[in-house]
């Protein structure tokens, strides 16, 4: 273990001459520096990571700050409608909302950035709990009511979680594989968390703001989903021209939850909904109907978005409209179907039977076809007895079967023509493969040729003109190279 | 008896019903509304008839009316409920195993017999025949004894 620090040591040292006056970049070499163990990390002054401010900046930005005075202030000041006749841009209230729209999705990364900070600080902790508390947030809460402590009995996590995973979080601190944490590095983490959670506080505080003056911004919008809704889906789009500018489906999309922890079902899980699952119209929709009214909301959402960027009806009527349309065709979707009346019964004998074709049919009656050794056994001779199974005319009659004049006793197995289709095919495959020598038809029983009954290749006779080189005019096996079935 | 049958009382109704009727098999039930047999075979009639109503009329005739008692006598009705079939103003004939195959006496075990028996029927009245062998097997075909009356 000691030669291992010591080499990755040594590699380190390497890399922190370039990069001493830049700590910026350490966040992408931390990401490969990982299973190092964050021992080791901690020794290493090079690598900024251990300080929580080299790769959480967002706080100490001007930009943050400033915008967070200006929503505390027009949070106070409540609500206040500026004048109509003003365009929109000049606004300086338009302005800081589209600020705040840039920063929420700002604030959103950061806290990804912290979340994957605390996580490696507490992996040596208890390394299970990331993969079974998902959510940034929830996870920041947990780690600080644990802190330090080994036994999780002592420790109340009633209200953080849902009482499923709080079990399950127990039954796993049980069994973990995790050591107490080094004092400095708690107090990073609690650092980190308590940056986390303030920064959701501030996250919250500008949606509040958002919200409060949705009805303004997009009074259509807020008429269908709520302003609530509205906010939040403007706030992940980046925009209200950004939320316009979003397919009906991606909108649909936006706050969706995606993972599931590993182990807990997915029957409850609603899939494809996001943000707008919030909303009164899809509550009070009866769960069948569900997606599909998840849907239409989408859809209709995403055209008053439209029409509110371009600030087509600041009065909210097109949106009071649409919010009309929808819940009249959720009624309609939910009123039962009408009566059935019982239907005559048709005249028999009116409609013709349906005649079905092709291939399949095709195949199915050659089953049922008069062979070709059977046709040969209707037919007789003039003037030649035929033979018969219990000779001297008794018993069923061969027919030209095994005459003299039909040329032999062989009869070929002629196949149907679709087999011999698909044999031409297989047996073409195979001539520019195989040796040609034997061919799936020539039967190892051998009889003689006055009894029984030899099967003969059909494909023989390709064969023999298939090799080009030796002509077969002149051949004396060769047969007719064609031969029609009569 | 039921209110979705028509009920003929007078001769001139009858003959307009076995003339008028083109192209369907009329349905003529002999019987009166007041018989438990003649209640059951009505009721059976009455909600099969929107089901063979493309290609088969049924009307009921009161045998307790005046007029008609010249029908009944020609088709010698003596128990009911009959039920006499015509197709296109022809009287269908149907051989169901019993003595009497100008009429069908009695009622139907259940409502696809009584179905079967109108579409072959049909099927022979399309081809031509007059008369026609009855699809139902013996089991189902109810048996009367004809005692003769007045003797």
């Amino acid at each position: 273990m000691a030669n291992l620090a010591d080499s990755f040591l040594a590699d380190l040292e390497e890399l922190s001459d370039d990069e001493a006056p830049v700590p910026d970049e350490d966040e992408a070499e931390v990401g490969d520096m990982e299973e190092d163990g964050d021992d080791d990390m901690d020794d290493l002054e090079a690598l900024n990571y251990d300080e929580l401010d080299s790769v959480s900046k967002l706080q100490k930005t001007q930009r943050y700050n400033d915008i967070m005075e200006k929503v505390e202030e027009a949070l106070q000041k409540g609500s206040d409608i500026s004048g109509q006749g003003m365009v929109l841009e000049d606004d300086p209230e338009y302005q800081l909302i589209v600020d705040c729209n840039g920063l929420s999705v700002d604030i959103e990364n950061e806290i990804i950035i912290i979340h994957n900070f605390i996580r490696d600080k507490y992996r040596m902790k208890f390394p299970e709990l990331e993969s079974l508390v998902n959510h940034p947030i929830d996870y920041a809460r947990l780690v600080k009511k644990i802190g330090n402590e080994m036994d999780l009995t002592l420790v109340d996590l009633e209200g953080l979680l849902p009482s499923a995973i709080i079990m399950v979080v127990s039954v796993t601190a049980s069994t973990t594989s995790g050591k107490r944490l080094p004092d400095d590095v708690l107090n990073k983490t609690i650092d980190a968390c308590d940056r986390a959670l303030a920064l959701d506080l501030a996250k919250k505080k500008v949606l509040d703001f958002v919200e409060s003056r949705m009805g303004y911004i997009a009074p259509n919008l807020s008429v269908i989903v709520g302003s609530a809704v509205a906010a939040k889906l403007m706030g992940t789009a980046g925009g209200l021209s950004a939320l316009a500018k979003m397919p009906a489906c991606n909108v649909q999309l936006l706050g969706a939850k995606k993972k599931n922890l590993a182990g807990f079902s997915t029957a409850t899980s609603q899939f494809r909904v996001g943000y707008l699952e919030q909303a009164e119209i899809f509550q009070s929709t009866p769960p069948s109907l569900r997606t599909r009214a998840c849907r239409l909301l989408a859809a209709k959402s995403t055209l008053a978005a439209r029409v509110d960027s371009i600030r087509g009806d600041p009065t909210g009527k097109t949106g009071r409209n649409l919010r009309e349309e929808i819940r009249k065709k959720i009624e309609k979707w939910q009123e039962p179907p009408p009566a059935k009346q019982p239907k005559p019964l048709p005249v028999p004998d009116s409609e013709p039977k349906k005649k079905r074709g092709g291939r399949r049919l095709r195949k199915m009656k050659e089953r049922y076809a008069v062979t070709d050794m059977r046709k040969l056994a209707n037919r007789m001779l003039f003037g030649i007895p035929e033979e018969s199974s219990l000779g001297d005319g008794l018993g069923e009659g061969y027919g030209m079967l095994g005459q003299a004049g039909s040329g032999r006793l062989r009869v070929s197995v002629a196949q149907s023509k679709l087999a011999t289709y698909r044999a031409t095919r297989a047996f073409k495959e195979k001539q520019y493969g195989s040796s040609g020598a034997t061919s799936g038809l020539t039967s190892s029983l051998a009889f003689t040729p006055i009894q029984g009954i030899e099967l003969t290749n059909p494909q023989s006779h390709g064969n023999l003109l298939g090799s080009g080189t030796q002509s077969t005019y002149f051949s004396e096996v060769g047969t007719f190279s064609k031969i029609k079935r009569t | 008896m039921s209110f979705l049958l028509n009920t003929l009382t007078t001769k001139r109704e009858v003959d307009t019903a076995i003339r008028d009727t083109l192209d369907k098999v009329l349905v003529l039930r002999f019987g009166r509304a007041s018989e438990p047999v003649c209640l059951q075979l009505d009721d059976i009639l009455a909600k099969s008839s929107r089901e063979i109503s493309k290609f088969a009329v049924i009307a009921l005739v009161d045998i307790d009316a005046e007029e008609v008692q010249v029908y009944a006598k020609y088709f010698d009705i003596v128990l009911i409920p009959s039920t006499v079939f015509f197709f296109n103003a022809h009287h269908m004939k149907m051989d169901s195993g019993t003595a009497d195959h100008t009429k069908w006496v009695g009622s139907f075990q259940c409502k696809q017999d009584f179905i079967d028996v109108v579409e072959a029927i049909f099927r022979g009245a399309m081809k031509g025949k007059l008369i026609v062998s009855c699809p139902l097997p013996p089991e189902q075909i109810p048996r009367f004894q004809l005692l003769f009356k007045g003797l």
